[in-house]
Formats: C-alpha cells, structure tokens, sequence
C-alpha cells in the first residue's frame, strides 16, 4: 500500500485464534503489528503470522495483569490503533487500558477505514438495529466484530514470539469450569429452527429437533434458553451477543421478536414467526406469521410437512 | 461488615421503541429513555448483597442523552425506578458537557463523583448497555479509581472482606476471588429483578436524589463525542399473517409455503 504515513498497532486477545484476525486485520489496512496473546509458546507459534512483527506472550493471565502487561508495551511500542477481536475479556483489558492512557474506543467494530491520524469504522447500536458512524483520531482501541476479518491468505508464520512475565495479581482465580460444547454451525446452516421461552420445559424442544431435523436443519436458541436455562448449548445462541446467521429460511417459535435476537437473523432469506400473541413483536419482523399456540400447532405443521414431504 | 454498594444505571434509550426519522436516521429525540435492562440485574444483585450483608445502596448515573432541560424529567423517573427496586438514594451528574455521552467520559464521571462522595466498597454496573451495547463504562471506571475489576459475574457472594464471583464467559465459567473494593459488572442470568410493588413506587419518591454538575464533581477530562451519525437498519418483510378455518388448514398453508421455499 502507497501512503505517506504508516500505522503501528498493538493487539491483543485471550485466545491464540484471534491472531488470525488480528492478522488479517494488519493485511487488509497494511499495518505495523505487534501482538500480545495470552497461550503458551507453543500454541502461540501456531498463529505466529509473519505480518507481525513480533508477538509477546505469556501462558496465563488475569485481565489486570494483561491490562499492566499492554499497558508496558504501549508505552514502549506507541501504537496508533490498539486492536482486540471481540471477546468479553478482550473488551476488558482493552477498556481498562483505553482507561489508563485517556484513548477513546469503540467495541465491536467493522468497516475500519484509515486516514492519516485518524479512523473511520461503523458499530452496531440500538440493541443490533441501528448503525452508527464513528470517527476519531488516533491513538484508538478498538475491538472487532466478530467475522469481519479472516486470518490473511497467506499463511506463512514465524514471528518472532517473546515471553512476557505479568506481575502479581489482585484476582485469585479459584477454578475454571469448561461448558458443555457443541458442534453445530448455526452460521452456515440454511434451514434455521430457533426456540425462545415460549418453550416451557426443556424436553419440549424436542419438537423443535423434529421440525429441523425434517426439513435438514438445524436449531438455535434466544439467549434465555441458553444463557438463563443452559437447554442448550452456547453454539446455538442467536443475537448480538451470539451468532449472527443467513439462512434461507428461520423459524422463529415461542420468540417475542427482541431486537437483540432479531438484529442477529435480519440477514435470512425468509422469516417465519409463531407466536401465540398477536402483539409479539416478532411478527413485525416476518415475512409468515402464525398466531397460535406452538404446542398445538407445531406438531400439526410437523405432521403436514410429513405428507409433503414424504419419506425425508 | 456493613458493606457501602454503588450501582452504575443508566437510563438508554429504548431500542423497543426503535424510531427512524423518513432519511433512515434514528429519530433519538423520539425514543424515550429507560432503565437498561441489564441495569436492572445490577441494581437487584446490589439490593441483595445489602439484604444479606447490611449497608446501604447508592444509585450513581450519568444522563448521556440529549438535551438536556427536556430529558431530566424522564431522567428523573428511571432513576426512582431504581429507588423503587430498593436502592437507598441517588446521586447523578447532568451537563451538556456529558451530552451526547462517550464511555470515556462517563466513565471519568462516575469516577470523580464516587471519589467526591468518599468511595464505596463496591460498584456493580450491567455487563452492557441496551442502546449503545459497548460494554466499558465499569472496566474503565475500575482502572480510573486503580480497583480490581470482575467482569460478567453470574454470581457474587461476600464474605471476610472478599468478593467471590463466577464470571460467565465464552466457553467456560471462571470463579473468582477479589479483594473489596472492587468494580463488578453482572450479566442478565444472575438473578430476576423485582418489580417494584406500588407502595415502593411510592416510597421511592421519598428517597433524595443528588444533582452535580461536571464543575461540581471537579471533572477536566472530557472527551469528544465519535458518534457522527446513527442509521436504523430497515426491514422489509411481507408481513403475511396465515388465516386459515382451523388449525389444519393453517398447517397445512405454512406447510405448503415452507416446502416451496426449501433448497433442491
Ligand atoms: C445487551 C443485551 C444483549 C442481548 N443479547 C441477546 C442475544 O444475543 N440473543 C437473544 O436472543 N436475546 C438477547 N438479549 C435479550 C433480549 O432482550 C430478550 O430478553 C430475549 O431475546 C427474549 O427471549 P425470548 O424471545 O425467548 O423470550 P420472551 O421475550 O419471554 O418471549 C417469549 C415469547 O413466547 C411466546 N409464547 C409463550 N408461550 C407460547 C406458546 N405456548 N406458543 C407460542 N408462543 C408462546 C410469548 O408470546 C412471547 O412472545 C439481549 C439483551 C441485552 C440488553
């Protein structure tokens, strides 16, 4: 890239993965980079993307400890952007290290354009329905929505990696619980079953599975029936704060049509609402809309899609 | 230990009550402001830690929405809904200064307002805003006061001058120990916030409620609004309510329009 001036970046992230969109992110704008990941040696040099030129790392840390680590590091490397894929803890160091050095910052960014001493990029608002316009000068900290910038096309690794030791801790961590994964991959999925808490109890989602499971598709959740009832797993939250998908075709039963769930599924082809209120917002949101209640009309519309369908 | 809680709110605009002006601009001015829903989880836990550990619950909030002299009422009337919900009194700055609000410079509110009024043992905030969903407002309020920060917690108990979390984050649940003071922010799973009966709604008139300018708290540090200009996405959809004489034939209607649309 031809340009009078160059920006430097600093990135960080909590999982090593995430290099591969910091990565991606310094390829596409023609960065200086510079990491920071929180991973051992060995699965930092995994994403060691030669578009850095060096990445620091230590195996664990809390966020205070990651916040005096970068905080070191921006004081040494001066960067103009200080970049984090969107991650809960990423957001923290970020916000308490924008904190520290009087930076402003936005969350979950995309449409990142560059001019000298300055950025232009756009977030998500209102609950996911609305776009807003940001400009700043720099230096910014900036995290980056989730899956707009892929790991660069060329893989080549090797950046030079160097151990950084964090200082002591005021966090204890006592113990860490790994969730229930799943594996299914709601964003590619074209025929989507989604469930919210018009479901009374957790067994019921079975009709759910079955409507899916007929038409080759799959089911994901309002972030109640994952988050609040753990029914699910969180692989299949719909909505801001999970996945955004583009199905051909969602169906949304026992969904009230909030606008952080429905911001995340503008982009389907087709939306199917069922709902036993008129009123439910969900309907303003659809292209087929069903007032009824899902117990007894789910399984009727189970049992005509077997006769048309025939053996699927 | 008669525990001093501060509970960060903020009154947001609605995104229910989503308003676009005819060029697809929102249209903030028409939206009415109320208490951010995960607001009202942090409010809830900070009314519990007092019910189980005695103290007091202090509402600490910045009005960032615009303009000022016509929003105070409304203002006003979400900050009492937290008085409702049994939090103690309030204290909150409103400045043109703070208006359209940035998280920097909220933060650096909060921050000189908890010091003005002496400090607390701990603040507890939601884990975002429903408008503006960013998310930092506690984290930077916890490097300003130099405070160990527990963010995303689902569960919160204190004991011996401690605080011990589960902090609920992608993949995993992580439990925690800190020492008091300490900034916490919760999500929206940590409990069910109480609506307020008639007689709290009442009472919560009450209760004082303290207003500062940006002079008064002695703050120099504010920062420019980025926001340029915010674009509600449009919707088009059909909008087609299936009505059919029974249940069967409604079923059968969607039936028929599903397999029409499934891929080959
Ligand atoms: C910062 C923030 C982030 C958020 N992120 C997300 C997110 O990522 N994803 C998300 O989903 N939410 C998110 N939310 C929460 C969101 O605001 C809503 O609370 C949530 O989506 C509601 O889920 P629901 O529709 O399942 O439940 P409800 O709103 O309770 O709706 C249940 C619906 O079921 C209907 N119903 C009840 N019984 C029946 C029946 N027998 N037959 C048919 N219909 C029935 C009811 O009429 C109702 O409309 C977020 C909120 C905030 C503030």
């Amino acid at each position: 890239m031809k340009r009078g001036w160059l920006m430097r970046m600093l990135g960080f992230t909590y999982n090593e993965e995430g290099l591969g969109e910091l990565a991606g992110l310094a390829a596409a704008l023609g960065l200086e980079a510079y990491a920071l990941a929180v991973g051992s040696r060995d699965s930092v040099a995994d994403y060691s993307y030669s578009v850095f030129k060096r990445i620091y790392y230590a195996p664990r840390m809390s966020t205070d400890q990651a916040f005096a680590v970068i905080s070191d590091l921006y004081d040494k490397i001066k960067p103009d952007m200080i970049v984090a894929p969107s991650l809960k803890d990423n957001t923290t160091v970020l916000a308490m290290l924008a904190s520290n050095k009087k930076l402003a910052m936005f969350t979950e960014a995309f449409g990142i354009v560059l001019m000298e001493g300055k950025i232009r990029a756009k977030r998500r608002v209102m609950g996911g329905r609305a776009e807003a316009y940001y400009e700043a000068s720099t230096p910014i900290a900036l995290t980056i929505a989730r899956g707009y910038y892929a790991p660069p096309a060329s893989s080549e690794k090797g950046a030079g990696l160097e151990e950084v030791k964090p200082p002591a801790s005021k966090l204890t961590i006592l113990s860490v619980e790994v969730k229930e994964k799943g594996s299914v991959d709601l964003e590619s999925a074209s025929i989507v079953v989604g469930v919210g808490r018009g479901f009374r109890r957790k067994e019921d989602l079975r009709l759910a599975e079955q409507l899916a499971s007929l038409l080759n598709g799959v089911v994901g959740a309002s972030r109640p029936i994952v988050a609040d009832y753990g029914w699910l797993s969180e692989d299949r939250w719909i909505g801001i704060s999970g996945k955004k998908i583009k199905p051909k075709i969602y169906i949304a039963i026992g969904i009230s049509g909030a606008p952080q769930h429905m911001a995340a599924v503008m982009d389907a082809e087709t939306i199917v609402a069922i709902n036993k209120d008129k009123n439910a917002p969900v309907f303003q949101y659809a292209d087929y809309g069903v007032v009824a209640d899902l117990y007894k009309f789910v399984p009727k519309l189970i049992e005509k899609l077997r006769e048309k369908l025939g053996g699927r | 230990m008669a525990l001093r809680i501060a509970v960060l709110v903020k009154a947001s605009l609605d995104p229910n009550m989503l308003r676009s002006k005819n060029n697809g601009l929102l249209d903030e001015h028409a939206m009415p402001l109320a208490l951010s829903e995960y607001d009202k989880n942090a409010v809830e836990a900070a009314v519990q830690l007092r019910e189980r550990n005695g103290g007091s619950v202090t509402v600490l909030s910045v009005l960032t929405w615009g303009p000022v002299a016509r929003r105070l009422r409304e203002f006003e009337q979400v900050i009492r809904e937290a008085l409702a919900m049994g939090a103690d009194d309030a204290h909150i700055i409103v400045d043109d200064a703070l208006v359209p609000g940035d998280p920097a410079s909220t933060a650096e509110a909060l921050a000189a307002l908890a010091k003005a009024l002496g400090g607390f043992d701990i603040y507890i905030a939601g884990e975002a805003s429903m408008d503006m969903i960013s998310g930092q407002v506690p984290a930077r309020l916890a490097a300003l006061l130099n405070l160990p920060y527990i963010g995303y917690a689902r569960s919160i108990e204190i004991a011996n001058g401690a605080i011990r979390a589960k902090r609920d984050l992608e993949g995993y649940i992580e439990h925690v120990e800190a020492p008091l003071p300490c900034v916490v922010s919760v999500t929206g799973e940590i409990n069910k916030p109480r609506i307020p009966t008639l007689i709290q709604v009442r009472r919560a008139f009450r209760k004082p409620i303290k207003r500062y300018s940006v002079a008064d708290i002695g703050l120099n540090k504010v920062y420019k609004p980025l926001i340029s200009e915010i674009r509600v996405i449009s919707v088009k959809r059909r909008n087609i309510v299936i009505e059919g004489d029974n249940m069967d034939d409604i079923a059968a209607k969607l039936a028929d329009i599903i397999a029409g649309l499934l891929p080959r």
